[in-house]
This record gives structure tokens, sequence and C-alpha cells, in this order.
């Protein structure tokens, strides 16, 4: 084999490489949960807004009162979001620009509003939603007429 | 003058007739299923849109190997399983969207290439036996991918996520879901038309393909793999390495199922881990039957009439099935017998085609050698 050729598919390989660590950091999916919820953070109490509207890309995708939770599944470690916060009852909502940089260790992501509005560091605000894992008997190994199964929905 | 002009014709439109007689028949199927079926044309239409978007890709992939002389490659099911373990391994990384199709692709690529050459290595051990050698080969790599995801994967290959995992700790789930991914193709670039979505994204990768497949023909190594599949023997004794040019076949035929099936998958939008691959080499083969193709000729054109005709068959059917007889697993019944006896008449016709041009040149020969020994004795006598 001649060494362009070598040199050609080491190339072609390192591309593929290069392209799926590409594809690994953008494409990481992650939930992303709303929580307008009173937080308690080293003594203090950040209580939640009234109500709290989030907004991505213009279009609003959870209205939360306090105690409600929504969420949002987005694919990269960047979040953009606008939040519309009116912190009484018939109040006048403000909008707020924030972007926030998600853990790419994690596939739900719970962000308190209170403790971010607040400016309190990210281990405050930010935790792990970890679902609990569906029932032993709900989906078993295969049984041995699987493979006679035909694919209807061809 | 006039009567013989009359007979050539006759003759023309018989020989027609035979040489299309599957896709005829096909048309023949759906001229009569579609006005009982009771579809509407846009319903129809859409749904033979998304069938051609989700399906042509795999069916494409069949066409290498049949240049190559090795006929209807049952074992693209091979790279169907080296495209779902990929698709594991990306779900297990929780990769969404169209990053995670392309990740699923490159993830995809060494293990295809792996079982190409694990398969194209045999068949080139059963020169002649490479239409059932594959299929053989797919039911014995079954086993294998059944061991792997069965019991290696979550015990030895590690998996993570607990969505896919079953409860016991090792083992894939019946069902993996590609939610995060279904469609993420066809939606992007999508364009409706009267209520019919053209997946464009799609439609455009498929058309690269076939751009790709009219390229590779001219290239050296499609006109090697056009040599050897016409005779072995010659291209051998042309300079052509005929075993490694049948084995690039089969290995580019498996890399680019492995690719269709992640295209067909993300369409569907779930994995059946343990069935989605097994009958998939089964309906693309008779997809492209059905198309006009034959065991030792195919062309991209088959395979978009074959897509059309049987997936309008598969679609109508069912309701056809139930407009005639009340009960619609009649239909069901009855596409499976269809994508089956296709394949039958297929290859019957292909070996009854062999046998009859082979004592026609027989025939010929002995005619020849007749009127030379005719010729001889008559130059004797002088």
């Amino acid at each position: 084999m001649s060494a362009r050729r070598i040199i050609v598919r080491i190339g072609f390989v390192l591309l593929l490489v290069v392209l799926a660590a590409v594809m690994l950091v953008i494409g990481r999916g992650h939930t992303v949960y709303f929580d307008n919820k009173t937080l308690e953070y080293e003594g203090q109490t950040y209580s939640a807004p009234y109500r709290v509207v989030v907004y991505i890309k213009g279009q609003p995708i959870a209205k939360l009162k306090a105690r409600e939770r929504g969420m949002k599944t987005t694919i990269g470690q960047s979040f953009g979001m606008a939040l519309g916060i009116t912190q009484e009852k018939d109040g006048e909502e403000q909008i707020i620009e924030c972007f926030q940089k998600l853990p790419y260790n994690m596939d739900g992501v719970i962000i308190n509003l209170p403790g971010y509005l607040a400016g309190l560091p990210e281990e405050a605000y930010i935790s792990e939603f970890v679902a609990a894992p569906p029932a032993e008997d709900e989906d078993e190994a295969p049984g041995e007429d699987e493979e006679m199964l035909i694919d209807a929905e061809l | 003058m006039e009567s013989s002009e009359k007979k050539n014709l006759g003759t023309a439109i018989l020989e027609f007739i035979r040489n299309n007689i599957v896709p005829i028949m096909f048309i023949v199927i759906c001229f009569f299923c579609i006005p009982l079926s009771g579809f509407s044309p846009s319903y129809l239409i859409n749904e033979i849109v998304t069938r051609m978007g989700r399906n042509i890709f795999l069916i494409l992939c069949l066409l290498i190997p049949i240049m190559a002389g090795m006929g209807l490659n049952f074992a693209m099911t091979l790279g169907a399983m080296a495209g779902e373990i990929a698709l594991i391994f990306v779900s297990d990384l929780q990769i969404w969207g169209i990053p995670g199709v392309i990740l699923a692709m490159i993830f995809s690529i060494p293990f295809s290439i792996l079982l190409g050459l694990l398969c194209g290595s045999i068949l080139n051990r059963a020169k002649g036996r490479e239409m059932i050698t594959s299929y053989i080969i797919s039911f014995f790599l079954n086993g294998l991918y059944q061991l792997v995801v069965l019991f290696m994967m979550g015990s030895i290959i590690p998996i993570r996520h607990f969505s896919i995992k079953l409860p016991r700790g090792y083992g894939i789930r019946n069902t993996v879901s590609l939610l995060n991914m279904r469609q993420c193709l066809d939606n992007l670039l999508a364009v409706y038309i009267r209520g019919v979505k053209i997946p464009v994204l799609t439609f455009l990768i498929i058309g690269l393909l076939c751009l790709f497949i009219i390229w590779f023909r001219k290239t050296k190594l499609g006109q090697d793999m056009r040599a050897v599949g016409q005779d072995m023997q010659v291209a051998r004794d042309a300079g052509i390495n005929v075993e490694h040019t049948r084995l690039i076949s089969i290995v580019i035929s498996t890399v680019m199922a492995g690719f269709g099936m992640i295209i067909y998958l993300q369409n569907m939008g779930n994995l059946s881990t343990y069935s989605s691959h097994s009958q998939i080499g089964m309906f693309c083969i008779a997809a492209l039957l059905v198309g006009g193709a034959s065991v030792d000729k195919a062309s991209i054109g088959n395979v978009f009439l074959g897509v059309i005709l049987f997936h309008t068959m598969f679609i109508v059917a069912p309701s056809a099935g139930a407009a005639i007889t009340g009960d619609s697993m009649i239909g069901e019944y009855f596409r499976v017998f269809c994508s089956y006896g296709v394949i039958t008449i297929a290859l019957v016709m292909y070996e009854s085609k062999k046998r009859r041009s082979r004592s026609r040149s027989a025939q010929e020969l002995a005619r020849a050698a007749a009127r030379e020994t005719e010729s001889a004795g008559k130059a004797a006598v002088k």
C-alpha cells in the first residue's frame, strides 16, 4: 500500500473521530426542569414569585405559579431562555433574558428559578433530576416467539 | 412483410411481459386493491412518500453486490445489526436529533466493516452459492447479535442508561425509544404540498447515494466489479483481484445497510432490539425484485419502482382484504405471502432464464459443430 493511500486513510479516520467528538458535544440531550419553588440556601430563604413564564425562542413553554414545575427538552450544553416574572398577583411582568450552561453529565437538570434569579452560585440552584427506574415487570427480555414477528410497520 | 412485422411486435410484447412479469403483476394488484382500500389519494401518496424516504437507502445497498455478481445480499441484515448496535450506544450516551443520527452512522462503520469482511470472506469460499450462504450467515450472526445485546451489554460492555437496560442489570430492553431523534432528518427541510409531506433532506441523502452509485460504476473499482460480475475467470485473467473486489462490494453494501437502517429507524422513532433487523433483508429484496430487478441485474430505477409498487401493496392490502373478505388479517397474510412469493418467482425465473440461455448456446454450439463436420466431409469428398 502506498504512503499516500495510508495517509488518506488515516486522515479519513481522524476526520470521523473529530466529527464524532463534535457530535458528542453538540448533540447531548437534556431535559431541563424549571422549579418555581421557594429555596432555602445557607440559612436564607428565596421565595418564589407569583408567576414565572418561561419563553424559549419567543414561545411561552411553561407558565408556572409558585410551587409548580415545567420542563423542556434541549440539545447541547447552552440553554437560552427568557423569564417573564410577575412578583405579585396583578403585578407587571418583567422579562429577563437568561443563559445557562448545562452540566454534560446530567440527563435531567432542575433549575430552581428563585435561586437563579437571586444570582446564587450554580450548585445552589442546579440539581440533577433522577427519574425512578421503570417497574421490574414493565419490559421483559425477548421471548422465543420474538424472532418470528413480522414488522407490520414496514 | 406486414405479417412478419406484426409477428415481431407480438414477440417483442411477449418478451417484454416475460421480462417484467413481477412489476406488471404488482401494477395489476395495486390497480384492483387501491379502489377497494378506500384510501384518499393524498393519504396514499403521503404514506408512499414516507415509506420511500424510509426504505430506499436500505434497498440501494443491494445494488453493489449485484453489480459484482454476488446476487441478492441477504446478509444486508448484518449492516442493519451494526446500525442498531450504534443506535443503542447513541441512546445510552443520550445524543439526540441529527447529531445522534450522524454519530450513530459513524459508530456503525467499524461494526459494519467488521461484519462485512467476515461475510465477504465466507462468501468468497462459497462462490456460486452466495445467496443461500448470505441468508444463513444472517441467521448465524443474528444469534451472535442476540448474545451480545442480551447478555454482554450491561455486563461486559458498559451500558449506563436505565431506560434501555433491562431491570435485571444487563441486556437491552425489547424496545429502545428513539423519540428524541424521531424523524429529525425527515422534518428538517420538509415541504408540504397539498397535505403531503416531502422529506427533502432524506431525499437529498438518497439522491447523493444514487449519484455515488452512478459515479462508482465508472470508477476502476466499479468497472472491476462489473467485470467480476460478468465472468470471474475472464476478470481474473485480466489481472483483477476477484476475491478482493467481491469482498469490497460486500463491505460497501454492509456499511450502506447500516446507514440505511439508521435512517429507517429514525423515521420509525423506536428500535425493536431483537426483531427490527430480522425481516428487513427479505422485504428490501422483495421490493427490489418487484421493481423489475433480477438476481444478476438491478438499477436505481428498479429500486424506486419497487418501493412504490411494493409499499402501495403493503398499504392497501389490509384494507382491501377487509373490504373483500371482511377480515383485515387476510390482507396482512396476503402482503407477507406476496413478499415471499415474489422472491420465489424471481429466483425461479432467473434459474429458468439461465438454463434457457445455456441450452440455447449449447444448441448453437452443436449446430456450428455439425456445420463444421459437414463442410469437412464435403472437403474430404472433393
